[in-house]
């Protein structure tokens, strides 16, 4: 069983509602918990080389560092909390440190959630399942589907447009007037030529009959079945069985009920 | 709610949208360099750029929706094109769109004037910044830094939504690509104010 056989809709609501349930706790042992699984889960049940994912990972743990060091110093320090250390008007407290210490896990735990779903999931696959499961207007989705194909060509047309300025001996901008100047003269031909070419691809998909009628076929189906939900409820149990483990070893914080 | 629109305009909102999101990834690489300097609040000062689709899309579709849809969609290229915050990424577009949607709503969709544009980017500041408080336990820091935060971030939804993003579509509509959206038969017609230079 591969992860990249379930329900992209599913395992998308999956991600989402772990993260919101993840939300909750205050403590860094339920999201280094979760964060553990769901990584271990995405190496052997996604194939997923830790090459590839470590790759992609790690700038979160760098966010993650800022993210607790800003927690620390500007932390909100709650009257009876044990006081760690003081220096000046700073105070660090035993709770703080947590609370710090939680949020930056909870970043690397939202992070692992998001990557089992994006390196076991096909773009176009999601989009199909958006139109059949949810309801997604094929004519939103397909204009997707048709701009995701731009990419490639905007790619060629900003580098069309940087080697004709560098032909033309533009000067490399350096003051904050130019830098927006530069902006403006890649943004606006860029987007103006995007446009044409949108209006040309609806022209050309309405001539060849697409109306956008909800009540289509599709070559590709994508189908739910129970082992979709199995998946969706083993993630969140695994979110609540970290609660629970933290809880037994004493860690358990929900933020003190304060918000 | 889309049963009003035409092909042409879903592509084109499909196409701001995927455009916008290779500029939303760029600018997570920046502020990242800025979120290393100063720590959280360095993303509120660049934060507004990333509400800046919706107040194109909407000033130049002007149909319900479009401020909202194009935030969204921007949102779901962004995770197919490799952003790793993922799935939840997309509910966070949501949550913008539906910021300066509801400002574009509250003038019944006939209005877009400079103001209008400016209180949708700090409506997308105001509707982000409670799902951040959620999300990112904003209840952890400190009162004053979080309201420091929440202002930087308005100004910022203000500055670089909404008044670059009035700027950037002005200058779209005088290439003429616009010319048969209603923003495109301003310019021609020299309706709108010409405080900005081509």
């Amino acid at each position: 069983m591969l992860l990249h056989e379930f329900n992209p809709s599913i395992k998308a609501l999956t991600v989402v509602v772990c993260v919101l349930v993840l939300s909750i706790f205050f403590d860094p042992v339920t999201p280094f918990l979760t964060l553990a699984v769901t990584a271990a889960a995405t190496f052997i049940f996604g194939r997923v080389s830790f090459r590839r994912w470590i790759l992609l990972f790690s700038p979160f743990i760098f966010m993650a560092l800022i993210y607790i060091w800003s927690a620390l110093v500007f932390s909100k320090a709650i009257e009876g909390e044990t006081i760690l250390w003081t220096w000046g008007i700073f105070t660090l407290t035993e709770e703080s440190f947590q609370r710090a210490l939680s949020l930056g896990m909870r970043v690397l735990s939202f992070t692992s959630l998001s990557l089992l779903f994006m390196l076991t999931t096909k773009p176009a696959e999601f989009l199909l399942s958006l139109m059949q499961q949810c309801r997604l207007p094929p004519k939103l989705a397909y204009g997707i589907m048709a701009g995701y194909r731009f990419l490639p060509l905007i790619k060629e047309e900003f580098d069309i447009i940087r080697n004709a300025h560098r032909i033309r001996g533009v000067p490399k901008a350096r003051t904050l007037s130019e830098k927006l100047a530069e902006l403006k003269r890649y943004a606006v031909p860029l987007l103006a030529g995007a446009i044409r070419k949108a209006e040309r691809t609806a022209m050309a998909m309405e001539s060849k009959g697409f109306t956008g009628d909800r009540n289509r076929e599709f070559y590709h189906k994508i189908s739910v079945s129970w082992k979709d939900w199995a998946f969706f409820a083993f993630f969140i149990a695994v979110v609540l069985a970290s609660a629970y483990v933290s809880w037994l070893f004493g860690f358990l914080q929900l933020y003190n009920g304060k918000l | 709610m889309l049963d009003k629109w035409k092909l042409r305009e879903v592509i084109v909102l499909s196409v701001l949208a995927v455009v916008f999101a290779v500029v939303y990834l760029v600018f997570v690489q920046f502020g990242n360099v800025l979120y290393g300097m100063l720590g959280l609040i360095g993303y509120d000062l660049i934060f507004g750029i990333w509400f800046i689709v919706s107040i194109i899309a909407a000033y130049i579709i002007r149909k319900p929706g479009a401020a909202f849809l194009s935030e969204t969609i921007a949102a779901a290229i962004e995770v197919m094109i490799g952003n790793a915050v993922g799935p939840r990424l997309i509910l966070s577009g949501m949550i913008q769109g539906i910021g300066a949607e509801a400002v574009f709503a509250a003038t019944k969709w006939n209005n877009y004037r400079t103001w209008v544009l400016i209180a949708a980017g700090m409506g997308s500041s105001v509707t982000s910044f409670i799902w951040g408080y959620f999300i990112s336990g904003y209840a952890a820091f400190s009162p004053g830094y979080v309201t420091a935060m929440f202002f930087v971030r308005l100004i910022s939804g203000a500055l670089l939504a909404g008044l670059l993003g009035k700027w950037l579509s002005e200058s779209l509509a005088k290439t003429g690509a616009l010319s048969s959206f209603p923003i495109g038969k301003e310019i021609k017609r020299g309706k709108s104010d010409n405080g900005i230079t081509a």
